[in-house]
């Protein structure tokens, strides 16, 4: 939406005075439907404005209970301090997006990480699993081989753990045996800031291979499963959450700039449509005037 | 083993399946707004060697 504004700014201001001097007429009626086609996009901005405020505000207050969630299925991790196995080098990253655009560069940011690990070395061995259209989107003709699973219908409703549970669930029934993954998200920090940042994910003999696993009680192989698969759909639902209140968050500074952007247009716009109007008037004046004096 | 895993599900179905029974026994004045956690309307589609594979599969969670 604001590239679309931008370039119809841009095309208004250089081709307006030229215009104006071929043919007055035709150029009052040109700005004036141009006009009114700025002031539609500004209502339709403000708009989406307005609506993405009360999901984010909603998405802010969800997340603020999804966090603990997702710090504890993190620590597990970091306490047991788990590093990808070497000898089996296959790896999973999961791309948390979302269906709707028009939200700045929170898709593209994600992608670009992803991006970047696959023209390195080593890509063969990475799978990715694509959550939103959009990263499908950014992501399909570069690296559709890696893709193993794609994900959609998300982003209009709040992700809910049923969301994450059964993506969860699709992850480990795709039959791709990987020994670590990585989730890419977006961290919200605050309204108008984000970081994309990743999370790890490991398998089972990963998690066995773990140097400090002993520092926890009463471990079998069973409750290491179990545990997995719940901190998979844990740190997914924990996830999903960061980015649907990054994503609102980054709509509304979005739509907030696109609706300014409209205005200052709207103000120049308007500015010309006077200043032509009086040259129409001045020009009739002009040749009446003319006219009657050559009687 | 425990008998769920032996069926063939895993944790996160048994674990659904359980939270849906709670969910269902709750009380009516909070049953409504716990309803509404319970939904979810993702479609999966299942990729191979970069071609997206025509029916989009829906995993079941339960």
């Amino acid at each position: 939406m604001l590239g679309r504004v931008g370039n119809l700014a841009l095309l208004v201001c250089q081709n307006g005075p030229q215009l104006q001097q071929q043919c007055g007429m035709a150029t009052l009626k040109a700005i004036s439907i141009r006009l009114k086609s700025v002031k539609n996009i500004q209502k339709i901005t403000q708009s989406m404005k307005m609506v993405s405020a009360a999901k984010y505000s909603r998405a802010e207050r969800d997340l603020k209970q999804a966090r603990p969630v997702g710090e504890g299925a993190k620590m597990f991790y970091e306490r047991a301090e788990v590093e990808p196995l070497a000898e089996k080098p296959q790896k999973l990253y999961i791309a948390i997006t979302s269906d709707r655009g028009l939200c700045g560069a929170v898709h593209t940011n994600i992608c670009r990480q992803i991006r970047t690990i696959l023209n390195g070395p080593d890509a063969e061995n990475i799978k990715i699993v694509c959550v939103g259209d959009k990263s499908k989107a950014i992501l399909q003709r570069t690296f559709g081989k890696h893709i193993i699973l794609s994900v959609n219908d998300i982003g209009r409703l709040p992700p809910t753990f049923a969301d994450a549970s059964r993506l969860a669930a699709a992850i480990l029934q795709s039959g791709y045996e990987f020994s670590s993954g990585k989730i890419f998200y977006n961290r919200f920090k605050s309204v108008v800031s984000y970081a994309t940042t990743d999370l790890p994910v490991f398998s089972l003999a990963t998690i066995q291979a773990a140097p400090k696993l002993s520092i926890y009680d009463s471990l079998d192989d069973e409750v290491i499963q179990s545990y997995l698969e719940f901190s998979l759909a844990a740190l997914l639902y924990y996830t999903l959450k960061e980015s649907a209140c990054s994503e609102q968050s980054s709509r509304m500074t979005a739509m907030d700039n696109a609706s300014k952007n409209a205005g200052e247009m709207i103000d120049k716009l308007t500015l010309t449509f006077n200043r032509t109007r009086q040259a129409v008037i001045t020009r009739e004046l002009i040749e009446i005037i003319s006219g009657a004096s050559a009687l | 083993m425990s008998a769920w895993r032996a069926a063939g599900l895993n944790y996160i179905n048994y674990s659904s399946i359980a939270a849906r029974i709670l969910r269902r026994a709750l009380k009516a004045d909070v049953k409504a707004e716990a309803g509404k956690r319970d939904v979810s309307n993702l479609k999966f589609t299942p990729w191979i060697d970069g071609k997206a594979q025509k029916t989009p599969v829906a995993p079941s969670s339960g």
